[in-house]
């Protein structure tokens, strides 16, 4: 019984919080505006509201919320699947050069093309995957992936694309590509639209769903590559896997969301915290307060001043001092 | 047939051999103890038994199937490991590590199913730890995280049970109690045990209650003896591996005849 409520508390949180972030913003809105529109769109009711309110609900705020949130799961999924991949908890979705990567894309892009969302995302998205797939050709050896030489790939292709995005901030615009640069790098769901939802959420869920899939499995590598291939694992192809599906998640949301650090590592160890090390039930878990997180910080995010404050500021800044409280209140068990 | 037949085994680092010309044969309800000093190559023997190193030439067959054209999960299914040393990573529960032995069982895509859970727990009974299932295993001594391993070992329902100095970190009593379990085991399950060990007391605490037990001396890269504990494990072997001098002593108390090697001194 106590299970069942647990379970519906993480699968109705973030909904939630979706529904409700609908109403925060500068222009006010009414429980019936919501519903109203909101029915409409699906297509059972007629509309009453205004059309500003349709604009401000269907246009504006869901799009950048929904996003938020496959963003937030994205991240903290494959963050704690990487964690438990690579037998360690300090690491996070960008442990295999994949933000690298994307920034590196992403300020190419604003260069070569001014700032065209487009280009910006599919040259994030492309050098994120690149970066993976870098880390990993350095990481093979005699036919396996030992963890220490993937994450020593990681970190290689991580210095070298971060060096490139320095090289591009020397060389581009300082009025109007450095900005867009700086504040790419920085984090922001500012620019979400439908269009980009619908583009993202394809590698995004893919990754999702793949690592919920496996996610028993991951348990069974963070024995060790030995063990788990003792125990009848396909250890090759189980960690090919892994890495597959979380590059695909963590490129599809760093590409419309820019570098939003803190998500994939911290929310996972507060799941660790909540629920225990046990991947089945930490992967869905990540997921839910990885939308819930990202959802609220973002509120904030869009709120707090009158002009955006960028996102990966305040996922650091609020999510810290939190940490540090379940830390505390915890006194560091799950660890 | 033998259950597990090698022939002329032979392993390679590159130019460093391991081991060469290895022939051994293993029948079903023996406890097989591989001896020998350190650096000998057993624990190289016991992972291409496992079929995570792949022989550099010669052959190992699992029930009359080559290991090497059998899949990880195939060989899982025949042979449960116990490793020397087990790194802990995360603090799973006692259950959840005992589930794993189930993998080999499960679908790419599918999690343990009731009845897995059931074979977990029958397991962790059979070893005595069932009390101890919800506990993190972190917290679990040297010698209870191994009896937890041999519950994720039984999980696996294998007719094989594979053990790398499985007693290198106890202490007297969890040795005893370790070996008194793995008797047990054996008894009543006909299960087939591998060990490499570096207590030849193992080999005569096996024979003295009466188990079929052979001892495999490893040295210089090769099988150098084996046989009967009494045959293989005799002062001259002793002192023409290890440069010891030593003693096999016979003795009675009250639980009948009993029989051990204690060493005396270097050479």
């Amino acid at each position: 019984m106590k299970k069942v409520l647990a379970y519906s508390a993480f699968i109705a949180g973030p909904l939630i919080i979706i529904f409700l972030s609908l109403f925060i913003g500068r222009y006010p809105l009414s429980i019936s505006d919501v519903l109203n529109v909101l029915g409409f769109k699906i297509g059972f009711v007629e509309l009453k509201s205004s059309d500003t309110s349709v604009n401000v609900i269907w246009d504006i705020r869901l799009p950048r919320i929904i996003l938020g949130a496959i963003v937030g799961g994205s991240l903290a999924v494959s963050g704690a699947s990487f964690q438990g991949l690579f037998r360690n908890p300090l690491v996070s979705s960008g442990i295999l050069g994949v933000s690298a990567g994307a920034g590196f894309g992403a300020s190419l892009a604003i260069i070569l093309f001014q700032n065209q969302s487009t280009y910006i995302y599919l040259f994030a998205f492309s050098f994120g995957l690149l970066a993976v797939v870098l880390s990993y050709i350095i990481g093979f050896n005699y036919n396996s992936t030992p963890t220490i030489m993937l994450v020593l790939g990681g970190v290689i292709v991580s210095a070298i694309f971060s060096s490139l995005v320095s090289l591009l901030k020397y060389i581009a615009d300082p009025y109007e590509q450095l900005p867009s640069i700086v504040f790419w790098l920085m984090g922001s769901l500012a620019s979400a639209e439908f269009q980009d939802i619908l583009i993202s959420a394809i590698p995004m869920s893919i990754g999702i769903i793949g690592l919920i899939a496996i996610r028993w499995r991951l348990n069974i590598l963070s024995m060790g590559d030995r063990e788990a291939q003792a125990l009848g694992v396909n250890i090759f192809l189980v960690k090919g896997l892994a890495i597959l599906f979380a590059t695909l998640a963590t490129a599809g949301a760093v590409c419309v969301s820019g570098i939003i650090g803190w998500v994939g590592l911290v929310i996972p160890h507060i799941g660790r915290m909540l629920v225990g090390n046990n991947n089945q039930v930490l992967i869905p878990v990540s997921l839910s307060l990885g939308a819930g997180y990202l959802v609220l910080v973002d509120n904030l995010a869009r709120t707090l001043t009158g002009s955006e404050i960028p996102l990966g500021i305040l996922t650091s800044l609020l999510g810290a001092p939190f940490f540090i409280y379940l830390l505390k209140r915890t006194k560091g068990r799950g660890w | 047939m033998a259950l597990i037949q090698v022939d002329n085994a032979t392993f390679s680092y590159g130019k460093e051999r391991v081991f060469q010309n290895i022939s051994l044969e293993i029948n079903k309800g023996e406890i097989f103890s591989l001896f020998g000093p350190n650096g000998c190559g057993k624990s190289t023997l016991i992972q291409c038994l496992l079929g995570i190193l792949n022989l550099s030439g010669g052959t190992i067959r699992l029930g009359g199937k080559d290991v090497k054209s059998m899949k990880p999960q195939e060989i899982a299914r025949e042979v449960a490991y116990i490793p020397q040393v087990h790194e802990k990573s995360f603090p799973f529960k006692v259950i959840d590590v005992v589930l794993m032995g189930r993998v080999a069982y499960t679908g790419l895509f599918s999690i343990p199913a009731t009845n897995d859970r059931e074979i977990a727990e029958e397991a962790l009974k059979r070893v005595g730890m069932i009390h101890y299932k919800e506990k993190p295993y972190t917290q679990l001594s040297g010698g209870e995280t191994q009896l937890v391993l041999v519950a994720r070992a039984l999980a696996q329902q294998t007719s094989i049970l594979i053990m790398d100095e499985p007693t290198a970190h106890l202490d007297f009593r969890h040795e005893l109690s370790f070996l008194e379990t793995i008797i047990q085991l054996v008894k009543e399950t006909d299960i087939t045990v591998i060990m490499a060990t570096h207590f030849p007391n193992h080999a005569f605490y096996f024979e003295n209650h009466n188990i079929s037990t052979r001892v495999a001396l490893m040295n210089d890269n090769k099988i150098t003896v084996q046989g009967s504990p009494l045959k293989v494990l005799t002062a001259d072997n002793m002192s023409s591996t290890f440069n010891i001098q030593s003693k096999v002593l016979s003795f009675q108390w009250e639980e009948g005849d009993s029989r051990q090697i204690v060493p005396l001194k270097t050479l």
